[in-house]
């Protein structure tokens, strides 16, 4: 890693400097820990690792705040409660000192909202001595993050202990964490839905990018529109009414998690024709007509229909979805979609085929689509998140002039870091989505039924197993991406961070906690502290260990994350290596 | 499919001519059936399909049978209360007769017990006037294997409906159909071992091979060697007592389930050496030294150990094992593992280099080892299976002349089909697990620690995500495998079968099912009725639906199977076909 492509980066290290001044003979080795925190903190300080007991009366103060508040008293509940017993009893002598019976919060600008940019830095010191520990932020939501890294130094041997005798200070690398599922192509209960925040919240993430709709399913319950969901949803049981949202999103609060809405369109936009089949060009047709070349097709995937830019009644549903979803959703970023265009879905219209016909083209007309959309959005304060297509895609885009870049951020899903260096050198700020790192569904077969690509002869390529983008991403290929690769500094700066992503076409909510845990875990330390260890030498290897205790803790949560090693490894430590 | 190739298919060809006699107009087209069983019936005659109501008062007669009339009270429970709810509302007119009150079973031959070659099959007819329901088959196995298929006709709610006026005579194409599931790498609690019998018996599989130990742990209470599991287990609470054998075994025959033990050895026993360090040689070292050539390594995996065949107490220890396990499980066949015996492991042993260096080789000790217990575990009057190593293995195997034909069968699990002729053209059957389309645990990274060869900078070949066997096995994959492809008619009667196969490096119960099922599902067909139509193409196309509901009705029944396509499709028929 190159230190200097980490916009944040020089600032952190100013502050290792600080506190290195400051505390004598730091040991900045959390691989010898005896306990550890996922994300490992930018600044673990623990000079003579020991433990103190937890008082069965312990309490925590911490100034009035809507959200702060409620998370105080979760966060007191497990501490007191969890008992976690780590796989390796960690080798701490516990103090003779008094028991560790309060932690008290600080925090100096408790008006500041949770959005993007939001400062989540916190410092936590645990005494030695059974004095009160002290954790103080700038904001609620960075004593959010010092609240999960203060449950995750308690544990039970067999009464509960902390921690003791430590100085942590922490700050993320990058400010948008998140993760994306599509609730469209199969549908999640809402339960699923709090149990994906909580876990985020663990990890330290901050987005939960809910991609809400889809050609295939509407399930958004829109108070000006109810027939979108009555009609495009899966059905009766299978809907997020405005109650859910408002819960999900008190819930994201209480969590420090933002619920970042995405109504995907124009392309992608099938389910819509159930409720309004005048405005979808192509609903319904068969995907991928037989003999047809690739370029014919008329969607991506199954699943056809798109909006109709030329035709009037389009703007009125837009806007009134639009206005629904931003008052459902308080987040400042709106994510509008415009990925995937796919010319022969238009030019199916006739409208669009006359306006084609008079030297139009398909890139005209995505432009008056977003011409007619995109002012609105930004009328309702939001700024605009886009996937990178409406800007790179090769066949149908718009220019950058309609894309206010101080209004405008990209998503990168294609091509590695190249997009995203195109996307940055183009001025906008990017979200790294690589479908070649970021991509949770990926490797895992396909879906599209009657191929007979499926059927070949033993010893033939098994072609990733017929996943468009595989292989399987394992953790350590997530841990290891660096998402400002290939960027000058100035470039990176417009990284704001990155998202894995969870498609479902293969997945719903009996595989939800499986496809995502552990290897969101892994973004979510090289986002916030980033991959690398103190010599810049990548920490993978040091951080199986750590993982394994850390989904193993997420297991006893109730998250039901995948093993990534034999229990035999853990209990074995450096034995599973390649190289002792 | 060749159809010579299938052993039975002549004897299942004249049933279904006799059928064909003796009921006008047989329309053999389940695609179009509305309602189905999985795996699909050899033949299913519905002339017209109706259903017909469900008595709530509906009984089933059998005759008694100690395992047959547990299952019957559990279907007759199952059939009444399950209410199960179709994706797809069945298109069927439901009768004006009486309701379906009763069901016959007769067998013909009530004292087989369950073992290899057992006749399976049954024919069940269901009449459309209210009359009772027959079910009659050769053995009570036979009629477990009836009563699914009629619990899978049995839909509606709130009130139960049976599909009526229809003939199915069902008898499987393999004898041996099984999952083999890894107990040791990581520990999975008795109920995960039970959900996942009672998940085969849904689909018509007859055996788990239950591969208990290796190198990692030793979770198997023996109870003349108490010490093996009390030290080589992983805890306390992760182990199988007696009881639970028991209770494992009980639960697998009222479900025509047959549980075969593996006791890996000489290999694979790393986990011996805690109570018995004196048998094992290379025991906990470190697998690959830094350095060494992968020829070099101390074992395949980390987790090193092998028995010591020149140790007389070796065979002191396995014969009181094997003797206990035989009494354990009841089943004819025995495991015996004997893959992957790793040179470099025997020779750091200073008997097993005295004995090299007389110019003995390490083939001899393996002979020696095979001789010294292969005849005790035959005197048990059992049926031993090897992996293929034991044959076939490049640098260490043994004389067939040691492996008599009629006692010993291989499992095949490398390159493919060419392994699995090998095996037949040398007399011995054969059971196939073929790493390349068989093992449900490829494709899902690697869980080696400290591997530079997972951080690569973007661009590079993802190199099947570090998965050794990958890509992932899809279930298109496993469903279009042939099993004795490439072989002749008299070397494919020596293919008694296959199982999937999940080694549990990067697996435990949070991922069992999903893992598992639906994928076993599809090699549950291919070996019961075949992969292909009658016109000979393979069927895996209109599979899809069929397979999208049968996962659907698993998840309801409690099995967490993974979703194979957005619930889109199956609502849209076709749709998302590649060809209309």
């Amino acid at each position: 890693m190159d230190h200097i492509s980490y916009p944040s980066f020089s600032h952190h290290l100013s502050l290792i400097l600080i506190s290195t001044i400051l505390i004598p003979i730091p040991q900045i080795s959390a691989v010898d820990f005896p306990i550890n925190v996922w994300p490992k903190p930018t600044t673990f300080l623990w000079p003579r690792p020991q433990a103190i007991a937890l008082s069965p009366n312990f309490t925590i103060s911490a100034p009035p705040h809507p959200h702060l508040t409620p998370a105080v008293r979760r966060y007191l509940h497990q501490i007191l409660t969890e008992h976690h017993r780590p796989l390796v009893t960690p080798n701490l002598n516990l103090t003779s000192s008094p028991p560790l019976a309060a932690l008290t919060i600080t925090i100096s600008d408790a008006s500041a909202p949770l959005a993007h940019g939001v400062n989540e830095s916190y410092s936590l010191t645990i005494p030695d001595d059974g004095s009160a520990a002290a954790l103080a932020a700038e904001t609620a939501w960075g004593a959010m993050r010092g609240l999960e890294t203060l449950s995750q130094l308690v544990y039970a041997s067999p009464s509960s202990r902390v921690g003791c005798g430590l100085y942590i200070s922490d700050v993320p690398l990058f400010m948008h964490r998140g993760i994306m599922l599509d609730t469209a192509r199969n549908y999640y209960g809402v339960e699923d839905l709090l149990r994906l925040i909580a876990a985020m919240s663990m990890n330290k993430l901050n987005v939960f990018h809910w991609h809400v709709t889809d050609s295939h399913s509407f399930p958004l319950v829109v108070p000006s529109e109810p027939e979108m969901a009555e009609k495009g949803a899966y059905g009766e049981g299978m809907v997020y009414t405005v109650a859910d949202v408002k819960r999900v999103v008190e819930f994201g609060l209480e969590r420090g998690v933002r619920v970042v809405p995405e109504i995907d369109m124009p392309a992608h936009t099938g389910s819509w024709a159930k409720a309004y089949p005048e405005i979808i060009t192509c609903a319904d047709v068969f995907w991928w007509p037989a003999g047809a070349s690739w370029d014919d097709r008329y969607a991506a995937e199954p699943g056809t229909g798109q909006l109709n830019p030329l035709h009037p009644k389009t703007y009125q549903v837009v806007q009134n979805i639009v206005h629904d979803v931003a008052s459902m959703f308080p987040d400042q970023f709106f994510h509008a979609g415009a990925d995937e265009v796919t010319p022969n879905c238009w030019k199916l219209d006739p409208s669009i085929q006359s306006f084609l016909s008079k030297n139009g083209t398909l890139s005209q007309i995505l432009s008056i689509f977003i011409n007619s959309t995109l002012p609105y959005i930004l009328s309702l304060n939001r700024t605009v998140v886009y996937w990178e297509d409406v800007l790179l895609d090769a066949t149908v885009s718009v220019d950058p002039s309609l894309l206010p870049t101080q209004h405008v951020i990209l998503q990168t899903w294609n091509n590695g870091p190249d997009n995203t260096k195109r996307i940055v050198a183009a001025g906008y700020r990017a979200i790294v989505s690589s479908s070649d790192f970021y991509y949770l569904d990926c490797g895992h077969g396909d879906f599209v039924g009657n191929n007979s690509e499926y059927d070949q002869p033993p010893g033939a390529n098994q072609t990733d197993g017929g996943s468009w983008c595989g292989p399987f991403k394992s953790w350590q290929l997530i841990y290891n991406y660096d998402i400002t690769y290939g960027l000058s500094p100035a470039e990176a700066e417009l990284v704001i961070g990155g998202e894995v992503a969870l498609w479902s076409e293969q997945a719903d909510s009996t595989v939800m906690d499986q496809r995502i845990w552990p290897r969101a875990s892994a973004m979510a330390e090289t986002l916030w502290s980033g991959n690398r260890d103190s010599s810049g030498k990548k920490r993978s290897a040091e951080a199986v260990d750590r993982l394994n205790e850390w989904r193993y803790r997420m297991v006893t949560r109730g998250i039901r994350a995948e093993p990534i090693q034999p229990l035999w490894c853990i209990k074995n430590p450096g034995m599973c290596n390649t190289v002792q």
